[in-house]
């Protein structure tokens, strides 16, 4: 196996609380990984058990072929990016793009040229000789990210780098990352509690819950098949079912599952009129009533009520469905084969 | 800038206070360049005397040097020892806070006549007779400013959130040491010398505790001072207002230095 930084059975106690539970994880060079769940998850523990700053109770780390489970952070080569930047304000950015180099004991040439390279590389050069409290937090980051990648480590870790910053700058950030990430083919773990964030940039996406990994999954199997209700909830507008309301809107389900999950733009949408011209094989038609419409842009996610169960229905804004209010009368087509059946929970 | 102008009540209040505050400061001034001020409002003759008989007083000048140097060795003591001592509590033993901040108040809460008996009993005898020395008195010094630097050095430390740099540090590779002393401590180094300067003018107007500990064997200026009240309020005067002045330059001499270090470079 090609593995390049392999986690084996890492555990962590804070006092009698099980902060990382037996984790297990490989990641092959090259590869972005992200890890994603709510806060408290133990995702950033998990990134910091890596970087050696905090110690673990069980396991082992292994990097490059070599156990780094016992080396202080200085010597482990893996550059650390803080969701609050972490910048030395006394330093000016290329000062500190040269931190670690100067540290390493690289010549006064060498670190200038790796500076000014790392700088192009974030676009940032003319800010060279400015202290980074007078750019703006994206620059900033973009500047930390100069700097943990200037001593050329091993692998990348990323701690919600983009969190304290605004809705327009996180987005172009995280392609930036990317582009970035891919162009050096840095190893890198990425941590966010943001599941669209996560699903765009990664590789494979590990879905972290108490202290475990509960699904480790490319970002379309992440969401086209989630695991567990869990899962399901947390990638988003999902509808999930218990078992009752299953068997209330499809007939009869063939598993011994106790809550399935249907996405939303898997279920159509008609209008009251031409349910007939839709019916095909395995099919099943519901008439249903709006409750509430709201218009994301491209798509316009209502809320139906059928028999009694509520569900979130995404149509394509194709201009076909400007006319959709509340309290109107559709048909909802729903498809079994789309009914995805969860595993239970910690199974 | 688009501060809104304050209203009439907190201006007056404003007014009030500065009055209060300065009226004592400015009656002393006036004394201190008085030469007959009997039965006038203002005083009829002015003399620069007082002030040319205290700097002709060699014991004032040898209490002023006194006072400079027990402080300032105070002080230098206070941050050496506290420096390394806070800095790895709140980093490493993050626990042991609370304790360290009961600790630390215990000064306020020991009224200065019960420490300084405390303190003269404990070292008039036994291995470390050390009463009525300077070594004491420093002693007793760096008690007394134990929580102003305590606080100092811990809020210099938690607003540059000492850890995050300190661990960013280490992993470009840095030793914790080269990490401290060219990441943390310039970074806090202006509130470190805000809460040294404030610690040498509460030992400088230190009054009570040195002088039950010392007051017989050393002569610090507020020791000197107390004497000479008696004799001459002029010239007391004239002791008061060069000391006023001495602190205020004292520190606007150190604030201008802690601006420099925090805002230019390390």
């Amino acid at each position: 196996m090609n593995d390049y930084l392999k986690l084996q059975g890492v555990r962590k106690l804070f006092g009698d609380a099980c902060v990382l539970d037996n984790v297990d994880l490989e990641i092959r060079e090259g590869e972005l990984v992200t890890l994603l769940g709510p806060s408290g998850c133990g995702k950033s523990t998990l990134l910091r058990c890596i970087a050696g700053l905090t110690e673990l109770d069980g396991g082992s780390i292994m990097l490059a072929q070599k156990d780094v489970t016992r080396q202080p952070p200085r010597d482990r080569e893996v550059g650390m990016v803080f969701q609050s930047y972490a910048l030395f304000p006394n330093l000016t950015v290329g000062q500190n793009v040269e931190y670690g180099m100067k540290m390493r004991g690289m010549s006064k040439a060498a670190q200038r040229t790796r500076s000014e390279e790392l700088l192009a590389l974030v676009d940032l050069e003319e800010k060279r000789d400015v202290y980074p409290q007078s750019l703006s937090g994206g620059q900033q980051q973009r500047i930390a990210l100069a700097r943990s990648l200037a001593v050329q480590p091993k692998v990348l870790l990323l701690d919600e780098p983009l969190s304290a910053l605004d809705a327009k700058i996180r987005k172009n950030l995280r392609t930036e990352i990317r582009e970035i990430q891919k162009r050096l083919g840095m190893t890198t773990l990425f941590v966010t509690h943001d599941q669209e964030e996560a699903l765009i940039v990664s590789d494979r996406v590990c879905v972290m819950k108490g202290g475990r990994i509960i699904q480790d999954d490319s970002p379309e199997g992440l969401y086209t098949a989630p695991r567990t209700e869990f899962v399901a909830r947390f990638m988003g507008s999902y509808n999930v079912f218990t078992r009752p309301e299953a068997l209330k809107l499809f007939g009869r389900v063939d598993s011994s599952a106790d809550s399935f999950a249907l996405r939303p733009e898997a279920i159509t949408l008609l209008k009251a009129g031409e349910a007939a011209a839709a019916e095909e094989e395995g099919r099943i038609l519901l008439d249903a009533s709006i409750h509430s419409v709201s218009m994301l842009g491209n798509i316009i996610r209502c809320t139906a009520e059928a028999s009694g169960i509520r569900l979130t229905v995404d149509v394509l804004n194709d201009g076909s469905w400007l006319r959709l209010r509340e309290q109107d009368q559709v048909t909802l087509v729903l498809d079994p084969a789309q009914l995805r059946h969860l595993e239970r929970e910690g199974a | 800038m688009n501060t809104r102008k304050a209203g009439l009540a907190p201006r007056v209040l404003i007014l009030l206070l500065m009055v209060y505050l300065l009226v004592p400061l400015l009656a002393t001034g006036l004394y201190a360049f008085a030469q007959d001020w009997q039965n006038s409002l203002l005083p009829r003759a002015w003399t620069f005397d007082w002030f040319i008989q205290m700097f002709q007083d060699l014991r004032f000048m040898e209490a002023l040097w006194t006072s400079l140097y027990l402080c300032l060795i105070s002080v230098v003591v206070s941050l050496v020892v506290m420096l390394p001592a806070v800095f790895v509590i709140t980093m490493y033993f993050p626990r042991w806070e609370s304790l360290m901040k009961g600790i630390v108040v215990l000064p306020y809460a020991v009224p200065g006549v019960v420490a300084a008996v405390g303190l003269i009993r404990t070292y008039s005898s036994g291995p470390l007779n050390i009463a009525g020395t300077s070594y004491l008195l420093v002693g007793a010094y760096f008690v007394v400013i134990l929580p102003y630097m305590y606080q100092g050095i811990r809020n210099s430390l938690l607003t540059v959130s000492a850890a995050e740099l300190l661990q960013a540090a280490e992993l470009l590779g840095a030793r914790r040491r080269q990490a401290f002393m060219n990441v943390i401590l310039p970074n806090i180094w202006p509130g470190v010398m805000v809460s040294a300067l404030l610690s040498f003018s509460v030992l400088f107007g230190e009054f009570v505790l040195t002088n039950m500990l010392v007051g017989g064997h050393i002569q610090t200026i507020q020791i000197y001072l107390y004497k000479r009240v008696g004799e001459s309020g002029h010239l007391a005067s004239a002791i008061a207002i060069s000391y006023f002045v001495f602190i205020l330059v004292l520190s606007m001499v150190l604030m201008k230095l802690g601006k420099k270090m925090g805002g230019v470079r390390g």
